[in-house]
């Protein structure tokens, strides 16, 4: 039995017992006894188990190049470096769900440990294997050890015997001689992918997605234990978890593009990028909604349902980029996965937004009513409104999103939203978003005194009114973009100054702060480089420096970095700085298509940005071909051109087919003015490497030089007279007009105070690291006050 | 309590309106050539690339020109903001986005439609045998 059948089993005993494990900790929930406890722990390790075997096993068969394998012969190779080859893994679809189900399995091994130190487990771990069964059961559907010779039977499997020589078989039945061969290279990754983000960035976005399994099972959880409270202290530490990992995963997948990719921002309003920015979004809204009803008791259904939402929408999303609905709307391709996939994944979209939502529907009734007490000044307001605008953002992504799903339902015809439209409708939202984090920030829960408020107000103030002056000096603007500044610099100085108040009091609590002062950067750095960006597009003669935007740029020339790819040296001057940067081309022809890989100088205020778009050969016009029969002319330029005969004499019959060498020449009569002259045109192929073209040249009396070349031959063995032959002519350089030498045309751009966006990443991921340690220590708190009671 | 819920439910109002009116301002309807010349707004336009016309690109002004014939047959000349697309040559089809100004369709972008990844995998069985 071959190594991929067994593992084809596997996958298939972890679903069985992921579906099990489900099954009995749901009953061990019902029963409330611990009879079925144990067995359905061991059923989850089982399944767990199996599937970080059959993972080694695919890993495994990756490394060897076992080509027998469909999806490792479509996206591996043998010339790929050990960090690449692994990251075929999760190059293809079957490969990435099956990161997905692993991720998510692992993950569950910690959440098993974590509720039932919590009193939870058998609750949220019914969920949560049910979750684990399904993306097992698109494993088991859309089977990543597909042997090769099922996806392509008619050109792989044969009956009889083997002829000799061939080793790449496999005996498929030894009685009837069918046998199979299967392919000893692979297709290879798609050349877009093979650089060091392909490598660590689909892990790190696999685990937040993974991660945001968990609150949504907490959530279904406490609704089946009528625990309306305390299960979002449980819930919180994972929230800020998955936050943080899928926040991370989005802003370098925004690194790549930039870097990489050459999209010239660090964000394209791709939907792939947009689907996993839905969740997270959710997410972040559920951390600030639920933080009111710590204190309140207030918005009991307003946190389940964004907790519920936040794993649907991650679902909505894989079923949007994975099922192929979005068609040719997008940049990306989708490969149309099959029906199968559809359905399924619709099916597990149906099946969690049931089962969430028709819970919460069922216990509404019982759940507490908290009479709204806060005022209009009052934290809890901002922080509902802020966790609005942020559920408002993310159904307008969706929407935008979906627009191909939309418009063909309405219109019946597909079509994408333009960019602009994102911009359009979260620009105002963004500006409440960032004004009511730092006002959030400033207020106190319940109500504040005005006064107080008054007096905290004016640092912030003054902030914003100076960032906003500073960028206006880079330009004149428009007012909503302007508000957007004052906005995002109000809320980094309200944050630095609360921050720096807790940070005094108790460091472990400036964790909220932080993040904020990071988004507030992040805005910060989204305005002056997208906002403030100047894009030239250069042609550069090679040689010539061409001035732009401030830089000198010459073009020195191109060099091959490997096979099919070539890096142009573009130097750079200003002032005392001079730099090469060497952005690339690359034909790709598994692809066939370009790819542009742009490059760029870092300055500490700015980027300079090139990225490629062309390369122009000189041009080449001035060449002209004619076809003739035998014995008539044509007139070319100030000559007259007589095809004569075919020249056979040191040709071999048969001689093109059996790749012999070969001459055939072409015997031509030049007319100048009344001159006559004979040419020779040849096509040979000596050393066997297929036919050659030798030019000839041909001097006129006026001294100017044309070139000669044939291009096909048409011999006609009935009918000589019907033979034909093209041939095409290098006119003569007309020295009054210049010849244009080789040029590249680039786009260059000035990304001013880009780094603002890193640095604010970096801030935000601190600041979520710091939450998750202090709400995971409130949870220990918490569980450990229950036991004392119990 | 009542002004809340009246504040919210403006919110909620503005919020879908602006949505719903930049949604349906930023989709670019499918038209025809024809029909693109009657309203002058940007539209998309699917056809195929005449090949036997000339293509250029200008280096200078960085515009991409060629001709294009639309599923009611009719030919037009189209320039497109920027370099030769992506796998032009290849593509079966091509979406031309833009305005119809003097006889010329401006595009600002222009989408190639490329035979199935998949379509030609037989082969590529065969290549790695």
């Amino acid at each position: 039995m071959l190594i991929g059948t067994l593992a084809a089993v596997i996958v298939k005993i972890a679903f069985l017992s992921a579906l099990a494990a489900g099954f009995f900790y749901y009953r061990t929930f019902k029963l409330q006894s611990n009879r079925w406890l144990l067995f359905a722990r061991s059923c989850y390790h089982i399944a767990a188990l199996s599937l970080m075997t059959a993972s080694a096993i695919f890993l495994y068969l990756i490394l060897t190049h076992q080509f027998q394998y469909t999806y490792i012969w479509n996206y591996s190779s043998t010339t790929l470096s050990l960090p690449l080859l692994i990251s075929t893994f999760y190059a293809g679809q079957e490969g990435s769900f099956t990161l997905w189900a692993l991720y998510t399995s692992i993950i569950g091994l910690f959440l098993m440990q974590y509720a039932s130190r919590k009193d939870y487990e058998p609750e949220v771990m019914s969920v949560y294997s049910l979750i684990v069964s399904f993306l097992l059961l698109m494993l088991v559907v859309k089977n990543p050890f597909a042997f090769i010779w099922y996806s392509f039977p008619n050109d792989l499997i044969q009956t009889g015997p083997v002829p000799a020589g061939i080793s790449n078989y496999v005996m498929l039945d030894a009685v009837k001689n069918i046998w199979a061969r299967y392919p000893v290279e692979g297709k290879g990754l798609n050349p877009l992918l093979q650089n060091y983000w392909m490598v660590i960035h689909p892990q790190i976005l696999f685990t937040g997605f993974s991660s945001m399994a968990v609150p949504y099972s907490l959530a279904v959880a406490g609704l089946l234990k009528r625990d309306y409270n305390s299960w979002i202290r449980v819930a919180t530490p994972w929230s800020v978890f998955g936050s943080m990992v899928l926040g991370t995963g989005i802003i370098l997948g925004g690194y790549w593009a930039y870097e990489t990719l050459g999209w010239g921002g660090f964000w394209g309003w791709d939907p792939v990028e947009n689907s996993s920015l839905i969740p997270w979004l959710l997410c972040v809204a559920s951390i600030h909604t639920t933080l009111t009803q710590r204190k309140s008791g207030a918005f009991v259904k307003t946190n389940f349902t964004l907790s519920l939402l936040t794993f649907i929408t991650v679902l909505y999303s894989t079923f949007l980029t994975r099922s192929g609905v979005l068609g040719d709307t997008s940049v990306h391709s989708f490969v149309d996965p099959g029906m199968w996939v559809y359905w399924l994944l619709l099916g597990c979209i149906v099946l969690f937004a049931g089962i969430g939502f028709g819970l919460l529907f069922m216990r509404m009734k019982e759940m507490p009513k908290v009479p709204v007490e806060h005022s209009f000044i009052s934290r809890e307001f901002a922080l509902f409104l802020g966790a609005f605008a942020l559920s408002f953002v993310a159904l307008f992504v969706a929407i935008g999103t979906s627009s191909p799903i939309i418009t063909s339902i309405l219109k019946g015809k597909a079509s994408a939203v333009e960019i602009s439209y994102y911009v359009k409708t979260n620009l105002p939202l963004g500006i409440a978003i960032t004004f009511l984090s730092g006002m959030g920030q400033l207020l106190w829960w319940r109500h504040s005194k005005t006064s107080s408020l008054l007096k905290s107000l004016a640092l912030p103030t003054i902030a914003g009114i100076v960032g906003t002056l500073l960028v206006l000096t880079m330009g004149s603007e428009e007012f909503l973009i302007l508000l957007f500044t004052f906005c995002s610099s109000f809320s980094l100085a309200a944050n630095l100054q609360v921050g720096y108040g807790i940070f005094m009091g108790n460091p472990k609590f400036v964790g909220g702060s932080i993040a904020h002062i990071g988004i507030a950067i992040m805005c910060l750095g989204f305005v002056t480089s997208s906002r403030y960006d100047e894009k030239k597009t250069v042609s550069l003669e090679r040689g010539k420096a061409v001035e732009a935007l401030g830089y000198k740029m010459t073009y020195v020339g191109y060099h091959p970095i490997d096979n099919e790819k070539y890096g142009f040296n573009i130097e750079v001057e200003k002032g005392e700085l001079k730099k090469i940067v060497t952005p690339t081309m690359h034909f790709s022809e598994q692809t066939r298509s370009t790819l542009r890989h742009p490059d760029l100088i870092n300055f500490l205020n700015k980027d300079f940005y090139v990225s490629p778009v062309s390369l122009e050969e000189p041009s080449q016009d001035n060449e002209k071909s004619f076809t003739l029969l035998k014995g008539t002319d044509v007139d070319v330029a100030d000559l007259t051109v007589k095809f004569v005969d075919f020249d056979f004499s040191n040709f071999e019959k048969g001689a093109m087919l059996e790749g012999k060498s070969f001459v055939i020449n072409v015997n031509l009569e030049v007319l100048e003015k009344g001159k006559k002259k004979q040419i020779t045109l040849k096509m040979q192929n000596l050393g066997g490497g297929g036919p050659e073209f030798i030019p000839v040249t041909y001097n006129s009396t006026d001294n100017k030089s044309y070139e000669f070349r044939l291009v096909r031959i048409q011999p006609d063995k009935e009918d000589k007279s019907k033979s034909q032959m093209e041939f095409s002519v290098k006119m003569p350089q007309d020295p009054s007009v210049p010849q244009k030498g080789e040029t590249l045309v680039v786009e260059a751009s000035v990304k001013p105070m880009i780094n603002l966006v890193w640095m604010g990443t970096v801030t935000l991921i601190v600041g979520f690291a710091l939450t998750i340690s202090r709400r995971s220590e409130e949870a220990r708190a918490q569980s450990e006050r229950w036991s004392k009671e119990a | 309590m009542n002004v809340k819920i009246i504040v919210a439910a403006i919110a909620i109002v503005v919020g879908i309106v602006l949505g719903a009116v930049n949604f349906l301002e930023s989709n670019v309807e499918y038209t025809d050539f024809a029909a693109a010349e009657r309203t002058h707004k940007k539209v998309q336009v699917k056809g195929e690339w005449v090949k036997d016309k000339e293509s250029n690109f200008d280096s200078q002004t960085v515009k991409f020109s060629f001709y294009m014939k639309d599923d009611s047959n009719r030919i037009v000349k189209v320039v497109l903001d920027g370099a030769k697309p992506n796998n032009f040559e290849l593509a079966t089809s091509v979406v031309a986005k833009g305005k119809f100004v003097d006889n010329e369709f401006h595009a600002t972008d222009v989408l190639t439609k490329c035979p199935s990844k998949y379509e030609g995998t037989s082969e590529a069985v065969q290549k790695t045998l």
